[in-house]
C-alpha cells in the first residue's frame, strides 16, 4: 500500500505572463510523485513556484505543459459519484488533471478527493459565513450524505477531529484565533474524506506555540485517515519534522528530491546546501533530570 | 559600561471599542552601549508596541499609563513630537517587518537613503549627501549602489529592500536600532544572511540593538541578551547561554520544548496547551497560568514578581519562591 | 512596440468614433419622442394661428414630415459633412449659435474646475493635517452640510441675498448689457456662479483628498519616515502628498463631467448665457439640431476625460 502512488506530476511547466511580451517561468519541467499514506514537503523560496505547483494540482491554474496524473484506485468507493452510464469513466484508473476534457469528466469526484488548506485562513473563509456552513457546504454541494445523521452532527465531528469543540460551529471566523481558522480549513477539507490533501504554507502565518500544535494535529489526523500530503512550506524544521519526503525548489525547477531525513543530513544541490546552513539553530538543553526550580 | 537605555515600569494600552487593551504592563528592562537585546514573545505580546513606545511612534488610540524611558539618564516620557523629531534616527532609529511597505513606493531608493542623510547632517551639499549615502548602501551590502539608487523599490528583492532599510536607520549614526522582526517577512537563505549582516554592522559600529523576533532560532543567533515577552510582560530576561540552558519560566521552556528542531520526525511535538489571553480581558494572577502545567495556586490569585537567578537573569514565576514546591524541572 | 502603439491608437479613434455614433442616436430618438412642438421654437407664437395646410407646408420645410430613421440617416450624412443644420430658435448656422456662446461656458467651468481642485487639494490637506481634531471636525461637518445642498437652491439663496436684497453682485448674464470686452464686468458676474460650483462641488473632492492622504499615513514607510527623523511637514508633503497626487489627478480628470454637469445647472439659474443654458433651452423647446450638436459637444469632451484617464493609469503602472 505504501508505495503506490497516487499523483504523478509529469514535467509540469506554467508560464506567467505579468506584462506584454513578457514570460515568467514560473514552473519549469517540475516532475515527482506522491505516494498513497505520504507526506510530501515541498520547499523553497518565495517566488519559486511552490503554491503554483498546489494550484495547478488543485486545478486552479491550466498548466502551460506536463501532466499531473491522479491515480484513482478503489472503484467501489467511488461509484457514488458517476451516474450508471458512465461505466468506461469508472473503470479509468488514472486521470490526467490537466486535460480539460478528463477533468470534466471526472470534476466532482476530483473536487472531492483532493483538498486544499491555505496559508491565510482569515481570508480564505467566507467571513459572512458560520462554521458550520463553512464546513457543510462542500457535502451539500457533493451531495455527499451525512453519515452521522446531519449535516451539523458531521460538522461538529469533523470540528472535534480538528481539535475543536462544538461551541464554535454557530460562530463566524473572525470571532476565532488564526489558528482556530486554520483547524476549521482543516475540518472543512478532511469531512470531504480526502485522498490528497495540499496544505499551502499552512502555518506560516501562525504563532510558534501554535505552529507546534497545528503541526501535531496534521501528523496524527493522517495517520488516523491515511490521506496523503502535500506539504507546502518554506520552514525547513518544520518539513523536516513532518515529511515522508521532501523535493526543494529552486527558480521554478525542482532540484532535489530526497527522503526527509537523507536530505538534511547530506544535501547533494548547492542551493539545498545554502538552506539546510542558514536554518537558525539554537543549541539548548533541558535541564538536567533531578533539577529542581 | 553605562546604561544607555532604561525602561521603568512601562505600561501602555489601547482604546478599542471592546474596551481597553492592555499591551504592555509594567515592563523595565535596560540596554548597554554595544548591545544586541532580543525581545522574543508570540504575536500580540506587546513586543512591538514596546519599541514604537521607546520611540513614540504609537498610533493616537494608545496612552502610555505609566513608567518611565531613560536615555543617558534623561527621562523623554514627557518628550513632545517636536523633541522626538530631533531623537529619532540620531539616537535611536527603526527597522520594520515588512520592507516593502517601509519604503515608499514612487521615490527611488537613493533619494529616500538621501533624505534620511540630509536631515542628520545638515549643510552638505547634494553630492556629498549622495556619496554619504551611496556609502551607506555600500555597507549594508547592496552591490553597486550607484547604479542601485535609481532603482524603486519594486524593483528590489526583499534582501535587498531590508539592507535599504537598514542602510536608511544607520544614516544618522544611532546609538540603538530598533528591530522590528526584520527577517520575518524574507526567505530562509536571505534571512541568514541579513541576520548575518546586522551582526557585522553591530560590532562595527559598536551600535545597541533591540530586536523583536517571535522566532528563538534567529534569537539565538544574533542576541547577547533575551528578555521574553508573554502577554505585555517580561517574563524571563537573561544571557543568550541563560535561556538557551538554563530556562526557568515554564513559558520559555515550553517554546523551547516546542521547537521542532531536535524533535523525533513524526513523533510528537511539545505543545503549550491553550492559547495568550487577550489584553482586553486578563484574566487574574498570573497571565500564563491557565497554560502553566506547573501552575500554583498562588498563580491564579497573584502576580508574581521578578525572581532574581543571577545577576543578569531574571524571570517571574512563583516557581522560584522559597516557598514553591520542589517540583522536578522538565528535562530530555 | 510601435506598431503596438499605433494598432493602440486606432483602436482607441474608433472606439471613439463608435461612442459618439451610439450617443447621437440615443439622443435623436430620445428627443423625438418627447412630448412638444419643434414648430414653436421656430415659428414662435405665429403657430397657434396656423392652419393645417401651413403646419404641413412648415413640417416639410424642417424635414420633420419622414419617418425618424429618414431623418436620422439624413441628419448623420450631413453631419459627417460637418453640416449641422440651422438653429430653429437663431435661424443660423448652429456652429455659430455655440461659437458665440462655448467662450463663456469654458471660463466658468475652466475657472470653476482649477479653483473646486486646488481649494480642495488645499481643504484636504488642512483636514489631514489636523486628523480628528477640532479644525478638521468643523470642517467636515461643515462640508457634509454644503455638499448636501442642492446646486439650484444655493444658486437662488446667493441671487436672493447678494443680489437682490444686498445688490452687491450682479444675479444674472454673464456681463452688463454692451460690456463684453470689459473684464471687471465679466468678473463681476463670474462670482456668484464660481461661489456656488465652488461650494457645492469642493468637499466631494476635499474629502478624498483628506483620506487618501490619511491611507498613506497609515503606511508603514511613513513609520519609517518618523523614525529616520522627518518631521510632520516633510513627511506630509515629500510623502504622502506626492504618494496622494496621481490619484488625485487622474481622479480629477474622471471628474470633469461631474463638474460640467454642475456648471449647466448653475449657468440655467444664474441665465449666464453658456453651453449650458443653451443645452437646456434646446431641450425644452425641441431645437432639434442644436440640441444633436450640443449633446455630441458634451459627450465628446466627457469621453476625451475618460480615456485620458485610463491612459494616465496604464502607465502609471507602479
Amino acid at each position: 500500500m505504501k508505495d503506490e502512488i497516487l499523483l504523478d506530476v509529469q514535467k509540469l511547466s506554467h508560464k506567467f505572463f505579468p506584462a506584454r511580451k513578457m514570460e515568467v517561468k514560473a514552473v519549469d519541467e517540475v516532475s515527482f510523485q506522491i505516494r498513497r499514506g505520504e507526506i510530501f514537503g515541498l520547499v523553497g523560496e518565495s517566488g519559486s513556484g511552490k503554491s503554483t505547483i498546489a494550484h495547478c494540482i488543485m486545478n486552479i491554474y491550466q498548466p502551460s505543459g506536463g501532466k499531473i496524473i491522479f491515480y484513482t484506485g478503489n472503484c467501489q468507493e467511488r461509484r457514488g459519484f458517476f451516474n450508471k452510464k458512465d461505466m468506461a469513466v469508472q473503470e479509468a484508473n488514472s486521470i490526467d488533471v490537466c486535460d480539460p476534457k478528463e477533468f470534466r469528466r471526472h470534476r466532482r469526484m476530483l473536487l472531492a478527493k483532493r483538498q486544499i488548506i491555505f496559508q491565510d485562513s482569515s481570508s480564505s473563509l467566507n467571513p459572512r459565513k458560520k462554521i458550520r456552513e463553512i464546513i457543510a457546504e462542500p457535502m451539500k454541494i457533493q451531495h455527499i450524505a451525512p453519515v452521522r445523521g446531519s449535516l451539523c452532527a458531521e460538522a461538529e465531528y469533523w470540528l472535534n477531529q480538528a481539535g475543536l469543540d462544538g461551541s464554535v460551529l454557530e460562530q463566524y471566523p473572525s470571532e476565532l484565533s488564526g489558528g482556530q481558522r486554520q483547524r476549521v480549513a482543516i475540518a472543512r477539507a478532511l469531512a470531504m474524506k480526502p485522498e490528497l490533501l495540499v496544505a499551502d504554507e499552512p502555518i506560516a502565518s501562525l504563532d510558534v506555540s501554535v505552529q507546534a500544535q497545528i503541526m501535531n494535529l496534521f501528523l496524527q489526523l493522517q495517520k488516523e485517515h491515511g490521506f496523503s500530503f502535500l506539504f507546502i512550506a518554506h520552514d525547513l524544521l518544520a518539513v523536516k519534522f513532518l515529511c515522508d519526503r521532501v523535493g526543494v525548489l529552486w527558480r521554478g525547477k525542482l532540484v532535489e528530491t530526497a527522503p526527509s531525513k537523507e536530505l538534511f543530513e547530506n544535501p547533494c544541490h548547492p542551493y539545498t546546501k545554502t538552506l539546510a546552513a542558514s536554518i537558525p539553530v539554537p543549541h539548548f538543553r533541558l535541564r538536567q533530570e533531578g533539577d529542581v526550580w | 559600561m553605562s546604561e544607555l537605555l532604561e525602561v521603568k515600569d512601562l505600561s501602555v494600552s489601547f482604546d478599542t471599542p471592546q474596551g481597553e487593551a492592555q499591551a504592555v504592563r509594567d515592563v523595565s528592562f535596560s540596554l548597554k552601549s554595544g548591545e544586541v537585546l532580543a525581545v522574543v514573545g508570540e504575536s500580540g505580546c506587546g513586543k512591538s508596541v514596546l519599541c514604537k513606545t521607546v520611540m513614540k511612534l504609537l498610533p493616537p488610540s494608545a496612552k502610555i499609563k505609566s513608567g518611565s524611558i531613560l536615555v543617558n539618564g534623561t527621562d523623554i516620557i514627557g518628550y513632545q513630537e517636536r523633541d522626538m523629531c530631533k531623537l529619532r534616527g540620531k539616537l535611536f532609529s527603526m527597522v520594520f517587518q515588512d520592507p516593502m511597505a517601509s519604503l515608499n513606493p514612487s521615490i527611488p531608493v537613493g533619494k529616500q537613503v538621501a533624505e534620511a542623510v540630509k536631515i542628520h547632517q545638515k549643510g552638505l551639499s547634494k553630492k556629498e549627501i549622495y556619496k554619504r549615502a551611496e556609502e551607506l548602501m555600500r555597507l549594508t551590502g547592496i552591490a553597486c549602489p550607484e547604479e542601485h539608487m535609481k532603482w524603486y523599490p519594486h524593483q528590489f528583492s526583499g534582501g535587498m529592500r531590508q539592507r535599504t532599510v537598514m542602510a536608511i536607520a544607520l544614516a544618522g549614526n544611532p546609538k540603538i536600532v530598533f528591530a522590528d522582526e526584520p527577517t520575518t517577512a524574507l526567505d530562509v537563505a536571505v534571512q541568514a544572511q541579513i541576520l548575518d549582516m546586522f551582526k557585522k554592522l553591530q560590532k562595527k559600529l559598536g551600535m545597541a540593538v533591540v530586536f523583536v523576533t517571535h522566532d528563538l532560532g534567529v534569537a539565538a543567533r544574533i542576541a547577547d541578551r533575551i528578555a521574553v515577552m508573554y502577554a505585555g510582560k517580561i517574563v524571563e530576561t537573561g544571557t543568550a547561554e541563560e535561556i538557551f540552558y538554563d530556562a526557568r519560566h515554564p513559558y520559555t521552556l515550553g517554546l523551547l520544548r516546542s521547537l521542532p528542531m531536535y524533535a523525533e520526525p513524526k513523533g510528537e511535538l511539545y505543545t503549550i496547551p491553550g492559547m495568550p489571553p487577550s489584553p482586553l480581558s486578563l484574566p487574574k494572577g498570573d497571565a500564563f497560568a491557565c497554560r502553566n502545567e506547573y501552575a500554583l495556586k498562588i498563580d491564579y490569585e497573584e502576580e508574581p514578581p521578578m525572581f532574581c537567578i543571577s545577576d543578569t537573569h531574571y524571570a517571574a514565576t512563583w516557581l522560584l519562591d522559597k516557598r514553591a514546591p520542589k517540583l522536578p524541572a522538565p528535562y530530555r | 512596440m510601435v506598431r503596438y502603439r499605433l494598432l493602440d491608437g486606432v483602436k482607441k479613434v474608433f472606439l471613439f468614433l463608435f461612442s459618439i455614433f451610439l450617443l447621437s442616436a440615443a439622443v435623436f430618438f430620445i428627443s423625438r419622442l418627447a412630448p412638444g412642438d419643434p414648430l414653436v421654437s421656430y415659428y414662435g407664437e405665429r403657430v397657434e394661428r396656423m392652419g393645417i395646410q401651413e403646419r404641413v407646408w412648415a413640417e416639410e420645410k424642417l424635414g420633420l414630415k419622414d419617418s425618424v430613421w429618414v431623418q436620422y440617416i439624413r441628419w448623420l450624412g450631413n453631419a459627417i459633412r460637418g453640416e449641422f443644420g440651422i438653429s430653429y430658435k437663431y435661424k443660423m448656422d448652429v456652429i455659430e449659435v455655440i461659437k458665440g456662446r462655448i467662450g463663456n461656458t469654458l471660463l466658468l467651468g475652466g475657472v470653476g474646475f482649477c479653483l473646486v481642485f486646488l481649494l480642495a487639494l488645499l481643504l484636504g490637506i488642512f483636514c489631514a493635517w489636523h486628523e480628528n481634531r477640532m479644525p478638521d471636525r468643523i470642517v467636515c461637518t461643515l462640508g457634509t452640510i454644503t455638499s448636501c445642498i442642492p446646486e439650484f437652491w444655493l444658486s437662488l439663496l446667493f441671487i436672493f441675498i447678494f443680489s437682490t436684497n444686498l445688490k452687491w453682485l450682479p444675479g444674472s448674464g454673464a456681463y452688463a448689457v454692451g460690456k463684453a470686452d470689459d473684464w471687471g464686468s465679466r468678473m463681476e458676474h463670474l462670482i456668484l456662479p464660481l461661489t456656488v460650483l465652488v461650494v457645492s462641488h469642493i468637499w466631494y473632492y476635499a474629502y478624498m483628498v483628506r483620506n487618501r492622504i490619511l491611507e498613506e499615513t497609515g503606511t508603514d514607510y511613513v513609520l519609517l519616515a518618523k523614525a529616520k527623523g522627518l518631521n510632520k511637514r516633510q513627511i506630509m508633503f515629500h510623502h504622502c502628498l506626492r504618494n496622494a497626487i496621481p490619484s488625485y489627478l487622474s481622479m480629477a480628470a474622471a471628474s470633469v463631467p461631474h463638474v460640467l454637469g454642475g456648471t449647466y445647472i448653475v449657468e440655467t439659474v444664474f441665465s449666464y448665457p453658456g453651453i449650458g443654458t443653451l443645452s437646456y433651452e434646446s431641450a425644452r423647446y425641441k431645437d432639434y439640431n442644436l440640441l444633436m450638436l450640443l449633446s455630441i459637444l458634451s459627450g465628446a469632451f466627457v469621453i476625451l476625460c475618460n480615456m485620458a484617464v485610463q491612459k494616465g493609469a496604464e502607465r502609471d503602472g507602479r
